[in-house]
C-alpha cells in the first residue's frame, strides 16, 4: 500500500474564473450557482457568486482529485487504497445527493409558477429553499432572546446531511475555505468577515503568515492575576497552599 | 501465511500520548523496543500547513468513520448506530499531533475522589491507587521534557510542584483579556493555562512556537507545538534501540500457556499478518481501542478477554465533554475580540474545581477561553444557516465573540462502557468498539451549574448576549478524551490493573493511556496521562525488567 505519509502531489491548480465543468451539466451549474447567491448573497460585500463558490463545489463533486490540497498549495494530494476506497464511495453519494437536489429545487419552483429555479425571481427562490429546508427563513441573530443548545462533535463533516444542509455547508465552505480550493476568490470571503488569512498555504509552514500583532502587546500578569506575585527566580515560585 | 520477527524486549501498541513516554523512557534504559501505529508516520514540515477545510471539514487527520468506525446507544435496549465518538487521529504521534495543547496538572483532590465523596449512588467513585505525590516528580519531567509554557503559582489551588514551569506563557489574547477582566469582577482565581509549546527564551533551547493560531485540530508544520511525534519518538530512536512500525495493525495480543502475553500479532502495511514476540506487552491505544484489543485478544485462558477474569475490561469508561457559552459583544462599543486567533486558548480557571456540595453536585473541572476558531467553522450556536441573516451574523459576531468552555468531569460508571459490536467491522475486518453511555445525574447538573456561571463571567467582561451549550442526554465524546476502560485499582476483584498499569492476571501486560484511571480528573487528560506512562515505564524498566516488584503502601486519608 501507499501510506498517506507518501501521497503523491498532483500538480493541479484551480482557476476561479473557470468556467469549464468537470462535474456539473451547465444547467445544474447555474441552478447551484443561483442557490448559492441566496445562501450567502451579495450586498455591499461580495457573496457567494464573486467568491466563486460555484468552482469550488463543481470540483470538490468531480471526484477526489480535489479532497485535500498539498500541504504548501502546490497541487493536491493523490489518495492511495483505503482511503481512496471510502472517498469515492462518498463522492458517488455526494455526486447523487447533489443530481437529486437540483431536480427537487427545480421541481418546487415550477410549482410556484417559474419556469426553473436558476429563472425564477430571488424571491421564489428563497421560498424554494425555504421549503426544503422545512424551517422559516432564517432571522436576524437577536440580541434578547434565550436560546439553549447541546453538545457536538469538534470536527463538523458533511457526512450524513441532507441536500440543504450539505449544500449551506458548501457554500460556506466556499466562502470561507482557503483559496486554493477554488473559491473565496481573491480572499472576498474573509476581507468580508475580518480574517487576515495567510497569503498562501506556505506562509503558514514556516512563521511566515503569523497573528502576533493580535496578541495584548502590553500586560503584566501581576495585574491580570491579582494576587500572584512574579518570583525572579523561576525554580522558587512554588506553589505553598495545594496540599 | 504467518510470519514472525524476532522476538523483542518490548512491544508498544499505540504511538500516541501514552505509547510516546514509555518508547523513550524504555529505550534509553537500554532495552530493544518495536512500537506499533496502525496510522502513518506523516512529517509535519511537508504534510501540515494552516488549511481549515483539509483539518477540520475533512477527514485527514480526523479518522474517517467510513474506515474505523464506532458504535453508539445509550443503554443495552436502543440499537448502536454508527458515529465518530470520541475521534482521535490515528498516526504516530496520535492525538497530540493535532490537539489543542491545554496542559493543566491534575490536583490532589482527584486521586481520592471516593475517600473525599464517598458513595455516590449510581456512580462507581474510587479513588486511584496511587497519589499525587507519587505523580508530581513526573508531572516535573513532562513540563520538562515535551515542553509546556505556564505561570507556576497563579492557579491558587494547584496542587504542590517541585519546579516552576521552563517556559512563560504566551501574551494574553484580546479574548483573554476580557476573560481575565470578567473574572476579576466576580473575584474568580484566573491564570494563563499551562499549554504544550514554549515560548521564546524558554528553558529548554527549543524555538518559540509560531503564532499562525491554526491550532485545535490543526497539524503543526513548524513542530513548535509539542507532539510525541517530534519530542520523545526521536528520542527514543536516538538511542538505537527503538523501532517504528508505522501503517501497522495490532489485532491481536497472544497468550500463551503460562497466561502471560508473549507478543501481538499485527496487519503490516502489505496486509501481512506478522507475529511480534516480546518479553512485555505495553497497550497505549486510547482507552477505546485499548479496551477494544484487550476483547479482541480472547484465549483459552481469557474468555470473555485479555485480563478480563474480572469482567470489568471496557466497563466504567468516562469521556470527558467538552460544552462552553459564547458571548457575542456590541461592536459599536468594542474593540474587536480577535476570537480566531491565540493558539487556542488564553485564560483559564480552576476556582470550580473542588467539592461544593451547595452547587448541587460532587466535583468540578477547569475552564478555559479559547478561540471560536476561523471563518468557516467558526462557533456561534444559532448562527441563521443561510441568507442575509447568516451574513450578517458572521460580519457583525466574528470578531465579536468568544467562548469559555469546560471540561465536564464525568462520574465513572459501570453501565457506561466499551464492547464489541455484534456487525459493524473496520477496515481490516475487525468488530469495531460499541460504546453504550448515559450522564450520571451529576455529570447533567454539573453542566448546567458550571455553564451557567460561564455565562455570568462573560456578561461581567461586557457580553450582549450569551448562548449556553450543555451537555445532551448522551455523551458525542467532542472532547476526544477517553479514561476508565481498564481500571486500575489496589483490588483484583474490582479493576483490572494495579499502580503500574500492569495487569493483576498478566504480570506481563502493562496498559499506560487513561484507560487505567479510575475517575475522569477535572482536567484534561493528557499530561496525566504522559506522567503516568513515564512513572509505570520506569517501574518496568527499573524494577520489572529485573525481576522484582514492589507495591505501594498508601497511608489512609486524613479527612479535614
Ligand atoms: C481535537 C483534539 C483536541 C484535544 N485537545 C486536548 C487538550 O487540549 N488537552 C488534552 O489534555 N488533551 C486533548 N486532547 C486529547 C488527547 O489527544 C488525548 O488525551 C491523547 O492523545 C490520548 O493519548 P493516548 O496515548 O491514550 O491515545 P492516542 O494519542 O489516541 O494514541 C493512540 C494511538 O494508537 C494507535 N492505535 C489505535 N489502535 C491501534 C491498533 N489496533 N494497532 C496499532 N495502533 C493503534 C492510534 O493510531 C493512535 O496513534 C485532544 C484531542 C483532540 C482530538
Amino acid at each position: 500500500m501507499v501510506s498517506k505519509a507518501d501521497w503523491e502531489i498532483a500538480p493541479i491548480h484551480i482557476d476561479p474564473d473557470t468556467t469549464e465543468k468537470l462535474f456539473f451539466t451547465d444547467h445544474e451549474w447555474d441552478t447551484i450557482e443561483a442557490a448559492a447567491a441566496r445562501i450567502m448573497p451579495t450586498d455591499h460585500d461580495p457573496g457567494a457568486r464573486e467568491a466563486r463558490v460555484i468552482v469550488f463545489i463543481d470540483r470538490y463533486l468531480s471526484g477526489i482529485d480535489y479532497l485535500y490540497a498539498a500541504a504548501d498549495g502546490s497541487g493536491f494530494l493523490q489518495l492511495a487504497d483505503k482511503d481512496a476506497h471510502a472517498a469515492r464511495a462518498r463522492n458517488a453519494n455526494m455526486q447523487r445527493l447533489y443530481r437529486e437536489g437540483i431536480l427537487e429545487l427545480d421541481t418546487k419552483a415550477r410549482e410556484l409558477r417559474a419556469p426553473s429555479f436558476k429563472e425564477a425571481s430571488d424571491q421564489i427562490q428563497d421560498e424554494v429553499l425555504e421549503q426544503i429546508s422545512g424551517a422559516p427563513k432564517p432571522v436576524p441573530v437577536s440580541l434578547t432572546s434565550r436560546e439553549v443548545y447541546y453538545s457536538r462533535l469538534q470536527g463538523n463533516t458533511d457526512e450524513g446531511k441532507s441536500f440543504f444542509d450539505t449544500l449551506c455547508l458548501h457554500v460556506r465552505q466556499g466562502f470561507y475555505g482557503d483559496p486554493v480550493y477554488g473559491g473565496n476568490k481573491d480572499q472576498m470571503g474573509w476581507k468580508t468577515v475580518g480574517f487576515v488569512g495567510p497569503k498562501s498555504l506556505k506562509d503558514t509552514m514556516d512563521g511566515t503568515y503569523s497573528t502576533a500583532e493580535f496578541f495584548i502587546q502590553e500586560y503584566d500578569w501581576e495585574d491580570l492575576v491579582p494576587g500572584f506575585k512574579h518570583s525572579q527566580d523561576p525554580t522558587s515560585n512554588q506553589q505553598q497552599n495545594g496540599q | 501465511m504467518k510470519r514472525k520477527m524476532d522476538p523483542v524486549d518490548v512491544v508498544i501498541v499505540g504511538l500516541g500520548a501514552g505509547g510516546g513516554p514509555a518508547a523513550k523512557v524504555l529505550s534509553e534504559a537500554g532495552y530493544k523496543v518495536v512500537g506499533f501505529d496502525k496510522g502513518p508516520w506523516l512529517r509535519p514540515e511537508e504534510h501540515y500547513s494552516g488549511d481549515e477545510l483539509k483539518f477540520q471539514n475533512r477527514s485527514y487527520l480526523w479518522p474517517d468513520v467510513n474506515l474505523m468506525p464506532r458504535t453508539v446507544r445509550s443503554d443495552d435496549k436502543s440499537e448502536a448506530r454508527i458515529f465518530n465518538f470520541s475521534p482521535v487521529p490515528s498516526n504516530v504521534g496520535g492525538g497530540t499531533s493535532h490537539m489543542a495543547g491545554w496542559m493543566p496538572r491534575p490536583r490532589v483532590s482527584d486521586f481520592i475522589f471516593h475517600s473525599l465523596h464517598g458513595a455516590l449512588e449510581g456512580a462507581s467513585l474510587a479513588d486511584w491507587p496511587y497519589r499525587y505525590e507519587h505523580l508530581e516528580p513526573y508531572l516535573t519531567k513532562v513540563e520538562w521534557s515535551y515542553g509546556i509554557s505556564g505561570l507556576a503559582g497563579a492557579d491558587k489551588g494547584e496542587g504542590f510542584r517541585s519546579k516552576a514551569y521552563p517556559s512563560a506563557p504566551l501574551p494574553p489574547t484580546s479574548f483573554g483579556k476580557k476573560f481575565y477582566e470578567g473574572s476579576n469582577k466576580l473575584g474568580i482565581n484566573s491564570f494563563p493555562l499551562p499549554m504544550s509549546h514554549l515560548t521564546e527564551g524558554n528553558a529548554l533551547g527549543r524555538p518559540a512556537v509560531n503564532r499562525t493560531s491554526f491550532w485545535n485540530q490543526y497539524g503543526d508544520p513548524t513542530q513548535t507545538r509539542s507532539s510525541v511525534a517530534t519530542t520523545y519518538i526521536p528520542e527514543a530512536l536516538a538511542t538505537g534501540n527503538f523501532e517504528v512500525r508505522a501503517d501497522s495493525f495490532v489485532r491481536e495480543v497472544k497468550v500463551g500457556k503460562d497466561g502471560k502475553a508473549t507478543g501481538v500479532i499485527y496487519i503490516d502495511p502489505s496486509g501481512l499478518e506478522i507475529e511480534q514476540d516480546a518479553r512485555v506487552v505495553i497497550l497505549a491505544l486510547g482507552a477505546i481501542e485499548s479496551a477494544r484489543l484487550m476483547l479482541l485478544s480472547s484465549s483459552n485462558k481469557f474468555p470473555d478477554g485479555l485480563a478480563n477474569d474480572s469482567g470489568l475490561v471496557g466497563k466504567n469508561a468516562t469521556f470527558h465533554e467538552y460544552i462552553f457559552a459564547v458571548g457575542l459583544f456590541d461592536r459599536d462599543m468594542e474593540d474587536p475580540l480577535h476570537g480566531w486567533t491565540g493558539n487556542y486558548q488564553s485564560g483559564g480557571s480552576t476556582h470550580f474545581y473542588e467539592t461544593d456540595e451547595s452547587r448541587g453536585h460532587i466535583g468540578g473541572g477547569i475552564i478555559a477561553t479559547t478561540q471560536i476558531g476561523q471563518a468557516i467553522n467558526a462557533i456561534m450556536p444559532g448562527r441563521p444557516t443561510w441568507g442575509q441573516a447568516m451574513k450578517d451574523a458572521d460580519r457583525d459576531y466574528f470578531d465579536y465573540s468568544m467562548k469559555i468552555g469546560f471540561i465536564l468531569q464525568d462520574m465513572p460508571q459501570e453501565t457506561n462502557r466499551v464492547d464489541l459490536d455484534p456487525t459493524v467491522k473496520d477496515a481490516w475486518g475487525m468488530p469495531v468498539a460499541r460504546i453504550t453511555n448515559k450522564p450520571h445525574a451529576n455529570d447533567i447538573a454539573m453542566s448546567r451549574w458550571q455553564i451557567d456561571k460561564n455565562q455570568e463571567i462573560l456578561q461581567a467582561a461586557g457580553a450582549k448576549k450569551t448562548i449556553p451549550v450543555y451537555l445532551g442526554d448522551e455523551f458525542t465524546g467532542n472532547a476526544c478524551h477517553q479514561q476508565g476502560t481498564v481500571r486500575m485499582g489496589t483490588d483484583p476483584a474490582k479493576s483490572v490493573l494495579n499502580e503500574w498499569g500492569q495487569a493483576h492476571s498478566v504480570e506481563n501486560l502493562f496498559v499506560l493511556d487513561g484507560a487505567g484511571f479510575p475517575t475522569a480528573l477535572g482536567v484534561n487528560p493528557t499530561l496525566t496521562i504522559m506522567a503516568h506512562s513515564w512513572r509505570c515505564a520506569d517501574y518496568i524498566a527499573n524494577t520489572y525488567m529485573k525481576g522484582r516488584s514492589e507495591r505501594l503502601n498508601l497511608s489512609p486519608i486524613k479527612k479535614s
